[in-house]
């Protein structure tokens, strides 16, 4: 699904990533932490395509295709989604309008014939319903006066609308208490699926309580330092951050060890 | 004296005068005199100082064309109203017959002699002298054209009067400067439900040059609402200079909903005198501009009772080398105390060449005033734009969907879903497209 090599970013003049590897094969659910500044959100912008994020060696396969050459709207009609960590307040634009033109210009973009009010309204019916959503959300205008869990729910609500292949939930964890957490984490849940990847982006473990990952890599310094089963996702809560930074990485159970000047491949 | 000044002075010594009253005739003398002194405003005249007047270049004064070409198709209409005025060229074609009970509409002529002790004081009310108030002068002296709307207090619980004035250039017009009078009249309680267009190139037939100078004033009596509803969309040659000042008895409420989507140059000044206690005036407007259009707006609200609410709220788009002005002034006179003043305008640029001179003035002689005033311009946000278009829109569609959000703010405060609804059309069809920079 998604194969990414030595992948080295910038954000304005400033070296962020510096050679990250990481394969996510299709259906897989990868955890990405790291200590902030680490480059999480860098991986995620990246990906997504946004402006100012300058790579400047390494490739990202998607689907056996350069994806860095896509532009970002190329990218979410390939099936990428970014689930943002501030999702945006658009005032103005009503949320069914807007969720309605964007799966509509991913369906022309594959081909598919455009869904007519009626049957988008359908659509978006069984979504709610799966996702235990209200559809109070709907009609107002995009995140505007949402609180945070409604802005993440709606995050949630508009990937599962989308349908994509690979998902990346960037700090979905962020600003939620742990009822608005359990929901948003049952809501991702119910999208896992053989032909889905999702990179979960988090700082804390406590996501990975509800979400639970296939695979879990520790970006530190702009490379991926650690990678290893769910459990290291407990290590490194038991033990912190400065574990890392203290140099003090060892192998541990089911993790591979990263090579100092390589980084960490992933396998899967 | 510029030359364009010159000629037209000339041209003023020449223009016949058609039968009026003797005062009218003595003030039309005086109206040529002033102007012929002072002539045109240009950029050292602070009202005039962001808005050149070189489109008028070419334009020739003339009394409106006697005869209108039949064949002209007539734009259809914004909406649907009982009682539809056509002005083409700046010549009343004929006013309208199945008025609503309690409303009359006529021609100027037949208006001053029904109604001359009304309108006498608001002719002579109109100040004409400086550079800063050329095109009064100019309309007081040549407007033999005009309309009076006269709507008496309503039945109680009954609707309010809805008249359309559909103002259009007939195809092939020559760059001739028209003049045109406009009355609205309101006694105490009436209701009056004002839409206008221009909107001459929207019926097809292309770009039509034309000129027009119209000045208009309303009487609101005690507790009389006006709503006013004006889309201009006009040609690229087409050129319109427009003032609308009205007077607020005791209660009266004005709401104005202004859209200027076209013409090379519009301007239009409007101000309102809030001179009994709890009047109202709810003036929003927008602007949405591409090429090099030119459109500015002159707001200004005078508190003079206490207890009265204003609310001036402007956004505008500029995208090509337009060029948009807008002043909103706010007066509070001593004595009008618990006035409520707010004040806003927002801009989007949406092109490195278009340009906005905006300026919001307050000025407080009042104790116990709430007053709120902001000007901003900007540009797209861009963290916006990504986050639409990382849901599959295109760059261009993603920032016409913003775009036309910012709109709504304006759009969403046109009363009835139908005309709000064509008014989005006409915003969105007057969206930049970025290709003429």
């Amino acid at each position: 699904m998604l194969e990414i090599k030595n992948l080295h970013a910038t954000v304005g003049g400033k070296s962020i990533l510096k050679g990250l590897n990481l394969t996510v094969a299709a259906g897989e659910v990868h955890a990405i932490m790291g200590p902030n500044g680490s480059g999480k959100s860098t991986l995620a912008s990246v990906i997504a395509g946004r402006e100012g994020y300058e790579v400047t060696e390494g490739e990202v396969l998607y689907k056996g295709r350069n994806l860095l050459e896509l532009e970002p709207e190329e990218r979410a009609c390939e099936g990428i989604f970014l689930a943002f960590q501030y999702p945006v307040e658009i005032p103005g634009v009503n949320n069914t309008y807007f969720l309605r033109a964007a799966l509509n210009a991913q369906r022309k973009y594959r081909g598919e014939p455009e869904l007519d009010s009626m049957q988008f309204l359908k659509l978006v019916r069984e979504k709610l319903e799966i996702l235990h959503i209200s559809d109070d959300l709907m009609h107002r205008a995009v995140n505007e006066g949402f609180s945070g869990g409604e802005k993440k729910r709606n995050e949630i609500f508009q990937m599962a609308v989308l349908e994509p292949s690979l998902a990346i939930l960037d700090e979905t964890d962020s600003g939620l208490d742990i009822d608005a957490l359990k929901l948003v984490a049952e809501g991702v849940n119910r999208q896992r699926g053989p032909e889905r990847s999702m990179i979960v982006v988090t700082h804390y473990q406590r996501l990975l309580d509800y979400i639970v990952p296939d695979r879990v890599h520790v970006l530190s310094g702009g490379r991926i330092v650690a990678s290893g089963g769910a459990e290291l996702a407990l290590k490194l809560e038991e033990q912190g951050y400065t574990w890392l930074e203290q140099g003090g990485i060892r192998p541990i159970a089911g993790a591979s060890a990263a090579s100092a000047d390589r980084g960490a491949t992933a396998s899967s | 004296m510029s030359g364009l000044a010159e000629q037209w002075s000339e041209a003023l010594a020449s223009a016949p005068q058609g039968p009026a009253p003797g005062w009218l005739l003595q003030l039309r003398e005086r109206a040529a005199a002033q102007f012929r002194s002072t002539g045109l405003p240009h950029r050292k005249v602070e009202a005039w100082k962001y808005t050149p007047i070189a489109a008028l270049e070419g334009f020739r004064l003339a009394p409106a064309r006697p005869a209108s070409d039949p064949e002209t198709q007539v734009p259809a209409p914004l909406c649907e109203r009982s009682a539809v005025v056509d002005i083409r060229d700046g010549r009343l074609i004929e006013a309208p017959a199945n008025l609503p009970h309690g409303v009359t509409v006529l021609p100027l002529s037949e208006g001053l002699d029904r109604f001359e002790e009304r309108l006498r004081p608001l002719f002579e009310g109109v100040e004409l002298g400086g550079a800063t108030r050329a095109f009064a002068a100019l309309n007081t002296a040549l407007a033999e054209q005009g309309l009076v709307v006269h709507v008496g207090g309503g039945v109680a619980g009954g609707e309010a009067a809805r008249l359309l004035l559909r103002w259009s250039f007939s195809a092939g017009a020559a760059a001739v400067m028209s003049h045109f009078r406009l009355f609205f009249l309101l006694d105490d309680g009436a209701r009056l439900d004002l839409v206008e267009q221009f909107m001459s190139s929207w019926a097809g037939t292309g770009n039509i040059a034309g000129g027009l100078n119209v000045l208009c004033q309303a009487e609101l009596g005690a507790g009389a609402t006006l709503s006013h509803v004006r889309v201009q969309a006009e040609s690229e040659q087409a050129v319109l200079l427009t003032s609308t000042t009205l007077e607020q008895a005791r209660g009266s409420r004005y709401v104005y909903r202004g859209f200027d989507l076209g013409a090379g140059l519009a301007r239009h000044e409007l101000t309102t005198r809030l001179s009994g206690p709890g009047a109202d005036a709810d003036i929003a407007g927008a602007w949405v501009l591409d090429g090099r259009r030119h459109v500015d707006n002159h707001v200004c609200v005078e508190h003079l009772a206490p207890e009265c609410s204003s609310e001036q709220f402007f956004r505008g788009v500029l995208g090509g080398r337009s060029r948009g002005v807008f002043n909103g002034r706010a007066l509070i006179q001593a004595g009008a105390d618990g006035s409520s003043v707010r004040q806003s305008n927002a801009n989007l640029l949406l092109s490195p060449l278009a340009e906005m001179d905006t300026k919001p003035e307050l000025e407080i002689y009042a104790d116990e005033v709430e007053a709120s005033h902001g000007a901003t311009v900007g540009q797209l946000d861009e963290t916006a734009v990504f986050y639409l278009r990382s849901r599959g829109l295109s760059d261009r569609a993603a920032r016409r969907m913003l775009t036309m959000a910012f709109c709504r703010a304006v759009t969403d405060r046109v009363e009835g879903r139908g005309l709000a609804g064509r008014i989005a059309e006409l915003v969105d069809a007057a969206m930049p497209t970025g290709e003429d920079v």
